[in-house]
């Protein structure tokens, strides 16, 4: 079992056109696995880019294991993978091998070690067989596999996934679901699927980007479920 | 649809990239320059052997690739038909389909990284110009990538607009599309920095 990712936001402002999304937000992460609700617009999204060091706070800093997150790039692709929502968003390269062994090189590894590598996680998810395939053929849940073992192939402590299952059907969610539950990385995953954040060790209701609810799972996602289940029966919240 | 390289394999797989684009060069350049019809004519032969000696599944997919190329045969043939140069159309044709058949058989055979392994190492003079050199490659690399991404796109604009529409799309959809195009790269540059960016951080700090 790898060890608990420290990660922190430490007086955290963020203005995104005109928009104030967070203002002198604070948290602190400890835990293996920690998930976010939050309605459409809450920060969510937001929360995970600045994790990832993808945007820069306007003021504090967010650091994982000490580093700041946003300027020590190199840490951070050691530390911190992102899975986005839509694998068309997040796939680089037009086929399956080049795509892991890219993540790969970027460490620093040469280009066979690189294709090594590649073929060393597709082999361990069964799907040796992808290394050749263009992106192009592959199916809306292929494509998030491989976006997940891109990630993973670069062996991160921390992997944030920004609602990555959304628009999925509910085989293919189970399938990715399974896999990410048997991962030993550090998650922080936002969802609206809350069954898929039941068991974890804690979940964070952010609105308006701020923290409203935090802690145990089963209090907060009961809180979460009968309050968004209001708003859906009340007309004028859309 | 784009991929490009061929998963019939051939010997020809086998050998460096490098290699293969150098020969490319050479034999383009001889068969450009040269107006003996008969040595024109005998180089696309060879090429057409070439292709056969992968099989001829090997071949006919090879065929399938060089589809677009009737259509600058048949305007190569038209216009010298029309001045009744028969003799040099010919000898065009005859350049059009060597030159164009190697660069195919090159293309079918080389993994997509393999070249753009070589673009970066042709390119890395630019360094010392401020460029870096895994620029040029890494836009190779997106161009094949994100192409059957905005046709896809394309397809579904023009699936809304048929939707609450008559008439047919046709240049009104460039503006959205470029738009989304747009869009679909600020997702990229994300994704690039999420793991590491175009200089990436692992090497400049060793």
């Amino acid at each position: 079992m790898v060890n608990p990712v420290h990660t922190s936001f430490e007086d955290v402002t963020l203005t995104l056109d005109g928009r104030r999304i967070f203002d002198g937000f604070d948290l602190e992460l400890r835990e293996r696995r920690v998930g976010l609700v939050g309605r459409n617009g809450s920060g969510k999204s937001m929360l995970a880019r600045l994790a990832a060091g993808l945007v820069a706070p306007d003021h504090g800093k967010v650091r994982i294991e000490g580093a700041d997150i946003f300027r020590d790039r190199a840490e951070a692709i050691r530390l911190v993978g992102i899975l986005f929502q839509n694998p068309d968003h997040q796939i680089i390269f037009p086929t399956v091998e080049e795509e892991l062994a890219f993540g790969l090189t970027q460490q620093g590894l040469g280009r066979r070690a690189a294709r090594a590598g590649a073929t060393e996680t597709l082999a361990a998810f069964g799907k040796a067989d992808w290394a050749e395939r263009p992106i192009a053929t592959l199916s809306q849940g292929q494509r998030h596999l491989v976006c997940l073992m891109a990630v993973l192939a670069m062996a991160p402590r921390l992997v944030i996934l920004d609602e990555p299952f959304a628009g999925l059907d509910a085989p293919t969610i189970a399938q990715l679901t399974r896999r990410l539950g048997a991962v030993e990385q550090n998650l922080l995953h936002a969802s609206h699927d809350l069954a898929a954040l039941a068991d974890y060790d804690r979940v964070i209701w952010i609105e308006a980007g701020r923290i409203l609810r935090d802690g145990d799972p089963g209090a907060v996602l009961a809180e979460y479920a009968e309050r968004m289940a209001r708003a859906g029966a009340d007309e004028c919240s859309l | 649809m784009l991929s490009l390289t061929s998963p019939i394999r051939t010997p020809y797989h086998a050998l460096r990239a490098s290699t293969k684009l150098l020969a490319l060069c050479v034999f383009t350049l001889a068969v450009t320059l040269s107006g003996d019809p008969r040595a024109v004519w005998g180089a696309a032969a060879l090429v057409a052997g070439l292709y056969l000696a992968g099989g001829l599944r090997f071949a006919a997919a090879g065929l399938r690739m060089l589809r677009p190329l009737v259509f600058f045969v048949a305007i190569v043939a038209l216009w010298h038909g029309i001045l009744g140069e028969w003799a040099e159309g010919a000898l065009v044709i005859g350049k059009l389909a060597a030159a164009f058949g190697l660069a195919n058989l090159v293309t079918m055979t080389t993994r997509l990284d393999d070249m753009i392994a070589l673009v970066e190492r042709v390119a890395a003079p630019l360094a010392r110009l401020g460029i870096e050199p895994r620029l040029p490659a890494l836009s190779l690399a997106l161009v094949m990538r994100f192409v059957p991404v905005q046709l896809q796109r394309a397809a579904a604009l023009g699936e809304a607009w048929r939707a609450r529409s008559r008439r047919r799309p046709g240049w009104r959809l460039v503006t959205p599309l470029a738009l989304l195009a747009i869009d679909d790269a600020e997702h990229v540059s994300d994704a690039l920095r999420a793991r590491g960016g175009v200089r990436p951080p692992a090497s400049s700090k060793g």
